[in-house]
């Protein structure tokens, strides 16, 4: 008996001995996907109640602030552009020669239908700056050992007051985010799949992302194609970039 | 005086006739005087239901507040003046806190209102005091149109997401704790109401508004800065229009009623006049002038109308007053007007419009009775003594 | 005999241009009355008909289940070959499509960029060509405050108090954005083309109106809309004609197990207008009751005046050898004979008011705070099949009755005593 006690004790020690602190796992996600800049190209899929659709999209970015998306197909989409700069976003769309600032509550909307909104998709990644993480287990997806990181927002100005994040063990690369809503209900869910390595990092290159109070099958985002660290001209990130 | 009396036997004498003249003008009367009654009812009806269940004696609105822009809707609260807390105490003003929010019942995805409304509150119609105080369950009401919509049921459950104050967003499951009916679409469809404490709690807004809705009552209306107030004239305007439109409309529908009750006395006129010739060759005779006998008949007809008024007191008095007591069942949905029918309507009668309608008819009578009695004075009194046609 | 009859009647005015004209007066009023009545506790239905339900209204049965939902997103696809067989199948419907939608109108200033923007709720509706056009039926044209209607593609007509909000007016470019049926996003240029003032203030705040072919293009809806409407031919509800129409139509096409299958429903099964309609029909139907026994009354009572008047007449003819039985027959073939030229008289002249009053109506705009708006302010009549025989109610049935009872004096009285009367 004591025996057993003792090996349990010292599971638990050993174990304590090896789980990182959250921020540390925060640290390493970020190295290992975070360059100084991407260039992407993805297909977004969205699961209608009448048809499912695919939009696939071609998106130059700096860190979390600067984005610029061109729509690639399908023919009514090709060539809507949005630009967002830091909390700011703009659509273009060659047929109006119109360019649109996204505002207030338009944020609040559905991007091309997805479960995603605007919103979501400009929200910053930094979460170590906004969230207290604290690891709060481990669990198996897939056959992939995770940590499970609980965040905790600092400041009452965020969209979502708790994430959960599961993170793979060996590649440091979440499988799975839960978002909650303040009083702890779960909203949103998204699911990271098909892990490859790209340029030395790994890199999960596809997405399911799931409104989980609504019916339905939710929206799929997979990476056809990704580069880091490229060349991107200026413009790229400026109003004048919309119509070119 | 002569007149008087000689009409009155001349009628009376006449029997069956005067009295089928009489019973038909009285139906004018009565019909007139139900009808209007019950435009007048139904406008203090819709009115009353919209006070009662809406308005309440008049809206101070957040300066921001604009009911049909769902953009700005969550912006539009701040807190309640320290100055007006007396009144909230006394039932005098009750403040509701409104916001957007998303309800998923049976994972169907529907935008809704949430109202926050004092469950203590006595100034609107709302059974408020459903709503469970100091409880962690977020207790709902809900419109009967609302739940049929959603196919909801009191003490089911489902659950709402919205976002507090700072845009967080928040989510939690409900109880419909009941379900009321009313005639005002408007506090039912797309609305849920809740405890305005709980609502501040849920938004992170404690002690804020959007709207304070004053008791009917109160006649005083100061100005409260950054609230402006809106009155009846200003939320019942669309309501007064229908109202206005209807009681036009209606009067096409009098006119030919009263028209039909005119040309039974005009055409009793022209008969009486031609089969009397002989009488009214005689009366000339005996001294009277043309004019006096064209006053005779003129009274004769102008009669009618006060036989009938009398008629229509001992018929349709009772009638109306049972009317205005049962009501008139109406239906429901009428939606697309979006303006409160009451499942029954009460006719309102006043004196005014009472004595309104007996003087028209009476007035109408005359000129009736008038225009074919004209044309006694131009008759030759021999001729007319020997009855002969002309 | 009936040219003898006739003869003595045109010969005699008392006993017929006197006759005939009050009960043409009467008949005029009943019909006009009923007609009256008819539109005017009509005009909920006849609104709602216009605006948001049709006589009969083809949908998807997703959309039909949860009504409530505004996106397109539940819309009909493949309308084009629906329209075809529906224009086919029931070709004396007139089929309407109609597109209901919600978005933003974005303003742009000089640059292309934003200058203002605000919510807004929108109706593709067909404005452009001739055919099934929705000008008339939505009252647009009246309800113009500036500008003018649009006469081609790209041009939108907003609401009075939107363009001040937005600080545009006639001839200002305006970008609508929002999503289309498959949820993308949906960017469109229009020119507005004019102002319009609905008169109510939800639609006031911010309603535009396009024409149907540029929703469809704007929305992604190209073969699709919202709503189709029907209108049957009399221009009139009638809950057992639409009934049938959407039996046969959903017997057809309507499939329980596919949720975008059409389905189509009737005025009735909208907006709870079941009771309405119930209620409107007793309503006109006590109303015109009340009307019709008391005009039956005043013209029984002409009838039994035109008889007793007529006492000497009847003395002498008895004395002179006809006998009681034929005397009382003719009086009454000759109050059959009036009553039918003035019913049929009343009639024509009640139907030409009436009719007048259908197409035209009474405006009441003037007398409204707005002077032009969408919502109705002009009352009109509304001609049914009753209004072609009520009129005989009161013009045949109680000429006669009155006749008939003013005869019976003929047997009670002795000879003597009507001869008297005729007394020279």
């Amino acid at each position: 008996m004591k025996k057993v006690l003792t090996i349990i004790l010292l599971t638990i020690v050993m174990l304590n001995g090896q789980t990182p602190s959250a921020e540390t796992i925060l640290k390493k996600i970020d190295e290992n996907m975070i360059s100084k800049n991407q260039i992407m190209t993805s297909s977004m899929i969205i699961h209608g109640r009448r048809v499912s659709r695919t939009i696939r999209a071609k998106s130059w970015s700096i860190g979390d602030t600067k984005n610029f998306t061109e729509y690639l197909s399908p023919a009514r989409e090709k060539g809507t552009k949005m630009l967002k700069l830091d909390d700011k976003l703009w659509i273009y769309t060659p047929s109006t020669d119109r360019i649109i600032k996204i505002s207030g509550h338009m944020l609040r909307q559905s991007v091309m239908g997805s479960d995603l909104s605007y919103e979501d998709m400009m929200e910053s990644s930094d979460l170590t700056n906004s969230y207290d993480a604290k690891v709060i287990g481990s669990e198996e997806i897939d056959g992939k050992q995770c940590w499970i990181i609980n965040l905790v927002g600092k400041t009452d100005d965020l969209a979502y007051h708790q994430r959960k994040i599961w993170v793979d063990m060996k590649l440091y690369v979440p499988l799975r985010e839960e978002l909650f809503a303040k009083s702890g209900k779960l909203l949103k869910r998204m699911e990271l799949k098909n892990i490859i390595n790209i340029d030395g990092r790994w890199y999960p290159t596809k997405m399911i992302f799931k409104d989980v109070l609504k019916n339905g099958e939710g929206t799929e985002f997979v990476i056809d194609e990704i580069k880091f660290d490229q060349n991107i001209p200026k413009y790229k990130f400026s109003k004048a970039g919309l119509r070119r | 005086m002569l007149s008087l009396k000689l009409a009155y036997k001349n009628l009376i004498g006449a029997g069956l006739r005067t009295w089928l003249n009489v019973i038909v003008l009285s139906f004018s009367f009565v019909i007139i005087i139900w009808n209007k009654g019950l435009l007048n009812g139904w406008n203090e009806q819709a009115k009353r239901d919209m006070i009662d269940w809406q308005i309440g004696g008049g809206q101070y609105w957040q300066k921001d507040y604009d009911p049909y822009d769902m953009f700005t809707i969550n912006e539009s609260h701040s807190v309640i003046p320290d100055g007006i807390s007396d009144d909230i105490q006394n039932g005098l003003l009750t403040p509701i806190l409104i916001n957007t929010a998303t309800i998923y019942p049976e994972g169907r995805m529907q935008n809704v209102l949430l109202k926050g409304i004092l469950p203590e509150q006595k100034i609107l119609k709302l059974p408020t005091d459903k709503l469970q105080k100091n409880s962690d369950e977020i207790s709902i009401l809900i419109g009967s149109r609302m739940a049929e919509s959603n196919k909801l049921q009191v003490g089911d459950y489902f659950t709402i997401r919205w976002r507090d104050a700072n845009g967080t967003f928040d989510a939690a499951d409900a109880k419909v704790v009941d379900i009321f009916h009313t005639n005002v679409p408007i506090v039912d469809q797309g609305k849920i109401w809740l405890s305005l404490e709980q609502l501040q709690k849920m938004l992170q807004a404690p002690n804020e508004a959007t709207m304070l809705i004053t008791e009917n009552n109160s006649v005083e209306k100061e100005e409260i800065s950054g609230w402006v107030f809106r009155g009846h004239d200003y939320l019942l305007k669309e309501m007064d229009n229908l109202i206005k439109m209807k009681s036009v409309g209606g009067s096409i529908f009098y006119g030919i009623l009263l028209a039909l009750a005119l040309l039974a006395i005009f055409d009793t006129q022209i008969l009486s006049i031609f089969r009397r010739q002989k009488e009214i060759g005689t009366e000339i005779a005996l001294g009277m002038t043309r004019w006096q006998v064209v006053r005779l008949f003129t009274v004769e007809g102008a009669m009618y109308s006060v036989f009938a008024a009398i008629l229509a007191a001992i018929y349709g008095i009772p009638l109306l007053t049972w009317q205005a007591k049962v009501g008139l069942a109406m239906p429901e949905g009428t939606d697309d007007y979006g303006l409160p029918i009451a499942k029954s309507i009460f006719p309102s009668y006043s004196i005014g419009l009472v004595i309104g309608t007996v003087l028209t008819i009476f007035i109408a009578t005359v000129i009736v009775s008038y225009l074919p009695a004209k044309k006694i004075s131009k008759m030759n009194p021999t001729d007319a003594i020997k009855g002969k046609i002309q | 005999m009936i040219k003898f009859l006739l003869k003595g009647l045109i010969r005699d005015r008392h006993r017929s241009l006197f006759p005939i004209l009050s009960i043409s007066i009467g008949v005029t009023l009943t019909v006009l009355l009923q007609s009256w009545i008819t539109g005017y506790l009509g005009d909920i239905i006849d609104y709602n008909a216009r605006f948001s339900t049709g006589h009969v209204k083809v949908i998807t049965k997703a959309k039909y289940d949860n009504s409530q939902q505004m996106a397109n997103d539940l819309a009909i696809v493949g309308t084009n070959k629906l329209t075809e067989n529906l224009d086919e199948e029931f070709p004396e419907i007139t089929w309407i499509k109609r597109i209901r939608f919600a978005g933003l109108l974005d303003i742009p200033d000089e640059n292309g960029e934003t200058k203002t923007q605000g919510p807004v709720i929108g109706w593709g509706v067909n404005m452009l060509s001739k055919k099934n056009s929705d000008i008339e039926r939505m009252n647009i044209r009246k309800s113009l405050q500036d500008g003018k209607l649009p006469t081609k593609r790209g041009e939108i007509l907003i609401s009075d108090e939107l363009a001040g909000k937005l600080k545009v007016g006639v001839g200002d470019n305006a970008t609508f954005l929002g999503s289309t049926m498959y949820g993308s996003m949906a960017m469109q240029n229009f020119v507005i083309s004019g102002t319009v003032h609905f008169g109510s203030m939800a639609l006031d705040k911010g309603a535009i109106i396009v024409d149907f072919n540029d929703a469809q293009t704007a929305l992604n809806m190209e073969n699709a809309t919202s709503e189709i409407l029907g209108y049957l031919p009399s221009g009139d509800y009638d809950n057992e004609i639409a009934h049938n129409y959407a039996d046969k139509f959903n017997k057809k096409y309507s499939n329980s197990e596919d949720e975008f299958s059409p389905i189509m429903i009737t005025l009735s099964e909208q907006n709870g207008l079941d009771a309405m309609l119930e209620y409107v029909s007793s309503f006109i139907g006590i109303i015109i009751f009340v009307f019709v026994l008391a005009m039956s009354i005043v013209l029984w009572n002409m009838g039994l005046i035109g008889g007793l008047r007529r006492y000497g007449e009847v003395g002498l003819r008895l004395a002179i050898g006809e006998n009681k039985g034929t005397v009382y027959r003719r009086m009454i073939y000759e109050s059959v004979l009036i009553g039918i030229f003035g019913s049929l008289l009343g009639t024509m002249i009640g139907l030409g008011f009436a009719y007048l009053l259908q197409t035209k109506g009474i405006d009441l705009s003037s007398m409204m705070q707005n002077s032009s708006m969408m919502m109705p302010t002009v009352v009109k009549a509304k001609i049914t099949s009753t209004t072609f025989f009520i009129g005989f109610i009161p013009g045949l049935f109680s000429t006669i009755v009155g006749t008939m009872l003013a005869g019976i004096g003929i047997y009670k009285r002795e000879t003597a005593q009507l001869f008297r009367e005729l007394d020279v």
